[in-house]
């Protein structure tokens, strides 16, 4: 074969470098402010993401502004060990000031009432969440996820990767933390798989969120949450005051 | 996929979480039921995760009762124009909320009104519920 000129190898490798420099910025723009959309009693915007669970996903109905009494846990089998937990839970140490700034894990604060702001780039995306001022940093590098003895967060430990428009995480090292707020908690082996997709028009950021917890629960649980983008917005301090606890 | 989980209620509102953490609304309130508490505010702090009116109020007989009034989170009522100062110690109002399960001088705000008309809107309820008088 006839060597390639200099010219035209420079050509190539100039076409080569386009090429992946568009595919590495290909993915869909998250950054940016979102406001979450209550979305429990209208039509679903993202339900094409919901339809892509699998049939035997129980999808809990108890996102942003909705919540499940007592003793509702979405039709979940619990584990005995479970159930027993919920029975002996006390609410009023709710209202403690030792327990009233405890937030949740990452199994349960993306779905609360609150903004969050988005930062992303190829090898990072970072959640700031307003809801106990808490962050996120989903790695996108390829790494795995660390020893199962290594410490265990509210944030957990994320890898992802993009799978066409949807980015795809996997998160474990939670510890444990509420996973309905009725006195249903999960354990720090749950392991959460998210898919976030943003609406062509970039104005919609859609979120499923998957759950495996089997020393806690049966099965596979779900939800579903959506944000609208507000650009120029910003998330507020939350600074959570124990003095509110009694 | 199953759908499962009937929401109890729709509330614009900071809940938070167990394990010993912060409070529900759902398990602690009643969310399909309005009361009116009437009376002096002794004093108002507005931190998360709620924001806290204690108010005087006289009872029927005459006897004055204290009452401990949350508000959902202080990040959601400063976008809707709420400050520190909203309230202040000695404004008489009238205080329309959700009452508490468990029949204490405890309830989240739904709204603050002011003998002149002013009104603060905290968390709304439901289109379906009936407002009362405590």
């Amino acid at each position: 074969m006839r060597p390639l000129t200099q010219g035209l190898r420079s050509v190539v490798v100039a076409v080569v470098l386009t090429a992946f420099a568009a595919a590495s910025h290909a993915q869909p723009d998250l950054e940016g402010f979102w406001t979450p959309r209550l979305e429990q009693t209208q039509a679903r915007s993202g339900q094409a993401l919901i339809d892509e669970l699998p049939d035997a996903a129980v999808l809990v109905n108890d996102t942003g502004a909705g919540e499940l009494a007592a003793g509702d846990f979405a039709g979940l089998k619990l584990t005995p060990a479970a159930i027993e937990e919920t029975r002996n839970y006390d609410f009023a140490d709710e209202l403690t000031r030792e327990n009233t700034c405890n937030a949740p894990t990452a199994a349960f604060f993306m779905q609360a009432p609150f903004p969050m702001e988005v930062y992303q780039s190829d090898e990072l995306v970072v959640f700031k969440m307003e809801y106990f001022d808490l962050v996120r940093v989903v790695h996108l590098d390829g790494r795995p996820h660390p020893p199962a003895t290594a410490p265990h967060s509210r944030a957990g430990h994320s890898i992802g990767h993009w799978e066409g428009d949807t980015l795809v995480v996997d998160t474990t090292h939670l510890t444990p933390g509420t996973f309905m707020n009725n006195g249903f908690n999960h354990s720090d082996g749950l392991v959460m798989k998210e898919r976030f997709r943003a609406s062509a028009d970039g104005t919609t950021l859609w979120l499923v969120q998957t759950y495996e917890d089997p020393s806690v629960f049966d099965g596979l649980a779900a939800r579903y949450m959506a944000w609208t983008r507000r650009p120029g917005e910003y998330v507020y301090p939350y600074d959570c005051d124990p003095s509110y606890g009694e | 996929m199953k759908l499962r989980g009937l929401p109890l209620a729709l509330i614009t509102a900071a809940f938070a979480a167990p394990v010993g953490a912060h409070h529900s609304f759902a398990v602690h309130f009643l969310a399909d039921r309005l009361i009116t508490v009437r009376g002096t505010v002794d004093d108002f702090t507005f931190r998360n995760p709620h924001g806290v009116l204690m108010l005087t109020a006289k009872a029927d007989d005459g006897k004055e009762q204290q009452w401990k009034i949350e508000t959902n989170s202080p990040n959601i009522l400063r976008r809707r124009g709420w400050t520190e100062i909203s309230i202040k110690s000695g404004d008489v109002v009238a205080v329309e909320g959700y009452p508490a399960r468990d029949g204490s001088n405890f309830m989240r705000v739904y709204r603050v009104k002011y003998a002149d008309g002013r009104e603060l809107v905290g968390q709304r309820p439901d289109p379906s519920v009936v407002s009362g008088d405590d």
